[in-house]
């Protein structure tokens, strides 16, 4: 197990600049697919936040939750949530669609599932560019606890590529799988803080708040939040951020022991 | 280096090598999925700095051998060692449609492995050997399909490697640019000392670039040994199977195709289990 989750690190070190090219230049060529490129990268997140917040903020009124208003509340959430998304849904098939280079070449395979993320967290900073502007306009001013989103944004990032690993291996075994993560996004959407807090109220439905944070994307949203709005250090969640860890190790093991397995197979399950 | 003759240095040395593939079963049989040998029980030394020339009708796996040299496709059965380090010039992977060809040059650089330095070495001499010319800052989907070809095959020759494998990449382009990248690896072949493995359906090609010649047959080794003899019983080959009747040839494929075939025993879930916990 160590030799394969040394071998996944030192191949994916060995080849940073492989993995900085392939993202920057797939992210570029989605830029060019369209005649406004990068203006699109900063108006359909603007536009899907502007109806949530229409529906939720307006609609069925919500005030907001512990204190802050419910537009930068939420919109801070689901800049979380956009990093998060792509980098599950598009992880499962990071070696899928990259099954024409990988026959044809010799190939480090498992650097595909960080280039997948890489990429989709230079999207986030664009994301993170629209959440300041309207966190600040609420009149949330930037401090030293804004630094603490930098070891949040580096948590989000390695359990994405600890999750992808695995996905990206369990895709190719089985292309349902694919099908599978996609269709439970909607519900992980629900079940994770980012529309409302995810916590139960009602009488003999508590228990169901503790189990929601064993969600680790609720450990990312919350922190995010702390840094943001709330003005926490990271060390506010010491338990949630033990169990989160611990978690991001074991899928890392997980998903090296797989790809470590399957590398030189993958060519035989197209 | 040893400097004892009578012990050369190997390049590639293939021990009783197979690759077996997996057939899915028509309709909706009961039995386990059949398998099938693309090479079969393959065993040969190439010498470093020999141009192999591979030859076969189709099907016959050479591009799986390609595969299993390159380190792309593990073997199944047997073992296989390669001293150095080997590259298959792939020709249009790689290639991004919607970036520019001078963009390309990155992405591909980079997908092959190659440093930030190198590639900025390499770029001038690309863009040269490619003749892109002005299509240099257009994006690739709009070349033609024999400068794309170009523009990759290029690219892949800045690679470095002791092995090059070159499957059947001289066939896009046109005669100059064959004539071109042939040139190119006539001077890897002569000054690198490289190894050179060549996949080609052009006997001519294969007879004029390369010093030894490797016949595949039905995934099996018909001959390995100097070039002109094994082209020469290839090409009288291809004539006596051409000369058949179609009923006769279809004969002949089925026969070489069941050869190839093993059945499978089935087996339990657990059992299955086991097996992919194995290995």
């Amino acid at each position: 197990m160590f030799k394969s989750i040394a071998y996944v690190i030192k191949e994916n070190i060995n080849n940073l600049y492989r993995i900085f090219c392939i993202a920057k230049y797939e992210l570029l060529a989605d830029m060019r697919d369209s005649r406004f490129g990068l203006f699109w990268n900063f108006a359909s997140p603007t536009i899907q936040v502007f109806t949530y917040w229409l529906v939720f903020g307006i609609g069925m009124n919500r005030k907001g939750y512990d204190g802050v208003s419910y537009l930068p509340w939420a919109i801070v959430g689901f800049s979380v949530w956009w990093f998060i998304q792509p980098c599950i849904t598009n992880g499962c098939s990071a070696v899928f669609s990259k099954i024409n280079v990988i026959t044809k070449m010799k190939f480090p395979v498992s650097i595909l599932p960080a280039t997948v993320v890489l990429k989709e967290f230079f999207n986030h900073l664009f994301m993170m560019i629209i959440a300041f502007v309207v966190v600040i306009a609420f009149g949330f001013y930037p401090n030293l606890y804004w630094l603490g989103i930098i070891y949040y944004a580096f948590c989000t990032f390695m359990f994405a590529e600890a999750l992808a690993l695995i996905t990206s291996v369990l895709t190719m075994l089985w292309r349902d799988v694919k099908k599978f993560v996609v269709s439970m996004m909607r519900m992980l959407l629900y079940l994770s803080p980012i529309l409302w807090p995810a916590a139960f109220s009602k009488k003999n439905w508590t228990f169901m708040t503790y189990i929601l944070k064993l969600n680790p994307i609720y450990y990312l949203v919350t922190g995010y939040r702390d840094s943001l709005l709330f003005g926490k250090p990271i060390t506010a969640h010491p338990v949630m951020a033990l169990y989160f860890w611990c978690l991001v190790i074991i899928l890392f093991a997980v998903g090296s022991v797989l790809m470590y397995r399957f590398k030189r197979k993958m060519i035989d399950m197209i | 280096m040893n400097n004892n003759e009578n012990q050369k240095e190997y390049a590639v040395e293939m021990h009783h090598v197979s690759k077996i593939y997996r057939l899915k079963k028509a309709g909706k049989e009961s039995r386990p999925d059949d398998r099938y040998y693309a090479l079969r029980n393959l065993s040969l030394k190439v010498e470093k700095g020999d141009v192999v020339g591979i030859l076969g009708t189709n099907g016959s796996g050479k591009s799986t051998m390609a595969l299993v040299l390159a380190g792309i496709a593990d073997c199944d059965e047997g073992s296989l060692t390669v001293n150095g380090e080997q590259a298959l010039i792939s020709i249009n992977t790689g290639l991004n449609a919607q970036l520019t060809g001078e963009e390309n040059i990155n992405v591909k650089g980079a997908l092959l492995g190659l440093s930030k330095k190198r590639i900025d070495e390499i770029k001038e001499e690309v863009i040269e050997f490619a003749e892109l010319g002005d299509f240099l800052y257009q994006p690739v989907k709009k070349y033609s399909s024999g400068m794309k070809s170009r523009l990759g095959f290029s690219i892949s020759l800045a690679l470095d490697p002791d092995i090059f494998i070159v499957d059947e990449a001289l066939s896009v382009g046109d005669k100059g640019f064959a004539n071109k990248c042939l040139e190119r690896m006539e001077q890897l072949r002569d000054e690198k000392n490289k190894t050179i493995f060549f996949i080609s359906h052009s006997l001519q090609q294969v007879s004029e670039f390369c010093k030894t010649g490797l016949w595949l047959d039905a995934g099996e080794l018909m001959e390995f040994g100097d070039i002109d003899e094994v082209c020469e019983h290839y090409s009288d080959y291809i004539d006596r199977y051409n000369g058949l009747k179609n009923a006769d040839k279809k004969k002949e494929r089925d026969e070489k195709f069941a050869k190839r075939l093993i059945h499978v025993e089935k087996l339990t879930l657990w059992e299955r289990i086991k097996r992919v916990v194995k290995g």
